[in-house]
Formats: structure tokens, sequence, C-alpha cells
């Protein structure tokens, strides 16, 4: 079997994995079905507090580092009732927020993991609101991109994020381009010492460049059997 | 294969006669007179109307407009796909010329991508050509080519010239004659039962056992809905470039010469009208 090659079947035992990890974690991911239809996607959704400074934009949560910390204050869920938990648990934050023309502004993020028949990788989809339900502009996203990654990805800007058809939705979603998945997932899956989720390893090279990480204790839990 | 040459030159110079007209809750200093052109079917709306947007811009005060976008009968039209295919899925049946509303405020971006330049598009189209071959070549035709080869492709399509595209997209539509096609062939089906906006999966234009797939064997497969059941009366056309191509068609033949510019077989299934 080639390993470093995900097919629909194998990508669904891996969402499936992620799930029960994710229900003992409470870290909000979900599984979603299209009516009428045997695909799905993974979901997540979580409300954070970005800052918009006058060219500056960066969200609190990726500068954390302890992740026991991140899960206690991001709130994360896959309903979306009570989603002003977070708007004001933000305020005595971390010393980052010292522009002082900056503002705050609470935004629900929704990231959707959707499997891509044509590259045989998963492919990561969010988008994101204000509570006021106006979507956030590709400009904008890019400003939440953390600062020290965001150069290196806007030299090849087209290539990384952009405004996309959700493929099982058809609503507008940015996406994060697959076409270099395989490519860097290839030696990580040929290490066959141990087993590894490849929905959850991938995740975690992507999710952090939009915002999105992925708990260590993933990984610290038990391995995925067999 | 002269025959089949002209195929290629029949789907890229198909037009569709179009009237667009104002969305009449626009403010503008005086009436909007309906502006009628042919619309290039391999083409995308936001590339060709640059005198559309000219054509209304005249009436309206510059404050009342944002970005263009545009409707018909109540839906609207999602630029990134092929003006064809917003024309088969939506318009075919109907009365020609084709009649789109143009709107200049409430862009509904619930429901569309915004398209601030053509840069937009040409991201698009050759995000999909990417795709396409990675169906068909696993990638290695279109990585192997160099930027200004990209460059041909969308300057082709943009300026309407299929001999500048069709010198580097004959490169895309090779394949070894031992396999007898592509890997896979890049196909998307849209219809209405089902609610998603189209359907994509993987199909080889040959079975394991040598057979030749045809357009009616990717239907039974992926959607069979769409085929009259034995004897029962047809509900549905399989419409492709404004055509319903046999079902015994061949495949790969058909993503040879049917497919758009973006390398993709794209697909109608649309209820047969009931007069």
């Amino acid at each position: 079997m080639n390993l470093s090659v995900l097919d629909e079947q194998k990508f669904h035992y891996c969402c499936q994995l992620l799930v029960q990890q994710s229900q003992q974690l409470k870290d909000g991911w979900c599984w979603e079905t299209v009516t009428s239809s045997d695909e799905g996607y993974l979901k997540k959704i979580i409300v954070r507090t970005v800052v918009i400074g006058s060219r500056l934009m960066w969200n609190h949560e990726s500068s954390r580092t302890s992740s026991s910390f991140h899960q206690k204050q991001e709130d994360q869920m896959c309903e979306t009732e009570n989603l002003n938990a977070e708007a004001d648990g933000d305020d005595e934050d971390d010393g980052l927020c010292t522009f002082s023309e900056s503002r705050s502004l609470v935004l629900q993020y929704e990231y959707h993991i959707v499997y891509s028949y044509s590259y045989s990788t998963p492919v990561l989809y969010f988008r994101a609101f204000s509570l006021e339900g106006r979507s956030v502009s590709l400009e904008d996203m890019w400003r939440s991109v953390h600062p020290s990654l965001r150069l290196s990805l806007q030299k090849n800007r087209l290539s990384t994020i952009s405004l996309q058809e959700h493929p099982l939705l058809g609503q507008p979603f940015f996406m994060l381009h697959p076409c270099r998945t395989e490519e860097f997932m290839r030696p990580v899956l040929q290490d066959q010492l141990r087993p590894m989720n490849y929905v959850l390893v991938w995740l975690s090279v992507v999710g952090p460049l939009v915002g999105l990480d992925v708990p260590l204790k993933y990984s610290t839990q038990l391995h995925l059997p067999g | 294969m002269a025959d089949d040459k002209d195929v290629l030159r029949d789907v890229w110079f198909g037009r569709i006669p179009t009237c667009f007209t104002l969305n009449q809750d626009e403010v503008t200093e005086r009436e909007a007179e309906p502006y009628y052109l042919l619309l290039p079917r391999v083409s995308y709306l936001t590339l060709v109307t640059d005198k559309v947007k000219k054509h209304f811009l005249k009436v309206m005060k510059a404050d009342d407009v944002e970005e263009m976008w545009f409707e018909y009968e109540g839906t609207p039209l999602k630029w990134h796909y092929p003006i064809g295919v917003l024309f088969d899925f939506h318009a075919s049946n109907t009365v020609l010329p084709w009649s789109i509303t143009v709107h200049f405020k409430n862009f509904p971006d619930r429901d569309l991508l915004h398209c601030p330049s053509s840069s937009v598009v040409e991201a698009h189209f050759m995000s999909c050509i990417k795709e396409a071959d990675a169906l068909k070549h696993k990638g290695q035709v279109i990585n192997d080519m160099q930027k200004k080869d990209h460059k041909q492709l969308w300057m082709g399509l943009q300026n309407d010239k299929f001999d500048q595209f069709w010198a580097m997209n004959r490169k895309l539509m090779e394949c070894s004659t031992e396999e007898g096609g592509f890997r896979y062939i890049p196909f998307r089906i849209y219809q209405t039962m089902i609610e998603r906006p189209f359907i994509q999966k993987l199909f080889r234009p040959v079975s394991p056992e040598g057979t030749v797939h045809s357009l009616g064997d990717l239907l039974k497969e992926v959607y069979p809905a769409a085929l009259p059941s034995d004897g029962k009366q047809k509900h549905f056309q399989v419409v492709i470039h404004g055509i319903e191509p046999l079902l015994e068609t061949p495949l790969q033949w058909l993503s040879e010469h049917l497919s758009h510019p973006d390398n993709f077989l794209h697909i109608c299934i649309t209820p047969v009208p009931s007069d």
C-alpha cells in the first residue's frame, strides 16, 4: 500500500478517529454529512478575538504556547448557540495589545476539512464572520495570519489562500491550496515505525498557518490502533 | 482526425446572444437601456463584461456603485463557472436572447465569490487546469510547463485566441496510447436533485478489463438518476456545450474534445421541457 496517498476510505477512518479524540479533549471537531449523499466533512467552530491595528491584526491565541491554557480560554464548539461566551473573555489578555489605536474584534471562525478526490488529500476550508454576521474579506483574512508567516506565504499568494467555492456546500470559503500537500506529507508518512493519523498530522502542519492550533495532547494520547 | 479538430473550433467559438438589463432597484440618473452581447461559451462572465459595466455606469452615480454581479431569474450567477455551463444549467430551453440582470448593490457574498480583478479569474482558471492535470497525469504535464506556457493558456482564453491556446493545451490533452486514455477523467456534473454544487468523483476512461467507458457508463456509476429507466419516458437531458451527446460516446473522446478550456468536462443534467 502506498502510505503517502490518502484514499477516501482512509480519510473517513482518520476523521472518525480524530473526532473520537476531539471528544475526549473537548476540542470541538465534529463530522457533518451532506444531505442525500454519503459524503461529509470535519467541522469546527471557534470564536476568538483578533486585534486590528492600523496595519496589523493577529490573533492572541496563536501567540500562546500553553495548550492547556488555550483549552480553557478558547471557546470551541460545534453548535453555534453560546457564541458570545468568548466575547469578553479576552480583555485582560497578554501583552500583545500595545497599539493604542488598535481595537479588538470578536470573530467566529468556521473550519472545514474536506476530502479532495483530485489531489487525494484533505483540504482546509474556512470562513469568518463578525458577530453581526458580516463576512471577513480576503484582505482582513491575510492580516489575521501570524506576521511571521505572512510574508513567506504572501510571496506565493495565489497558490496559498484564496476564496473558493466549498465543493460540498457551494458557498464561498477561504481555501489553503492542496497542491503541495502530498509533497510535504510524504516523508512524514513514510515513517512506518509509528502509525499516525494522516489527517491529524496534516492538520498540525496547516492549521497553525490560519490560527487553528492542534493541541499537543492529540499526540500524547494513545496512538491509533493498528 | 481533421473532423475532430473542427469540433475543438466549434466548441471554442460557441456564442450565446445575451441581453443585460439593469436591476430596477438601482438608482440611476436616467433610464438605463439594455445592452446586448454575444457571450463566448468557454469564457467567464467577469472576463467579458467590461463593456456592460461601462454601459451602465454612464447612467449611475459613482456613490451608488459597488461590485458588479449578475442574476438570472432570481439566481445569482457564479462567475467562476464557464458561461456555457451557466446557460445550459439555468437557462437552456428558454427563449433567446438570454436575459441577465445586472446588479451594483447588495453583493450576495454568501453565494458568490468576489471578483475584484481579472487576476482573480486567472488564478481560478489556472487552479482548475492544475486540478484537471492532477487527475489526468498526476500533475506532471502542467508542472513541467514553464510560467510563460501557463501565461499562454491564460492569454489564449482572455484574448479569445484559439490557436495560441490550443498550441499549449494540446500537451495537456496527450495520453499514452497503451493506457488508452487519461488516468482519471476530469468532469463535473451539475444537477438539481442533490443539494450540492456539482458531483465530482474519480472515474477512469477504461475499465480494468480494458472496456472503453462511455458517457452512459459514467452516469450509471455516479448519477444513475439522470438515465431513463427501460421503456420509460426520458426525464432528463444530458447536456454538454448546449448539445446532447449520445450516451454511447467514449468518455475519453469527450474529455479531449468537449472539455472547457479549464480542462474539465462540464455536464449539465436538466429536466426535459414539459411542452
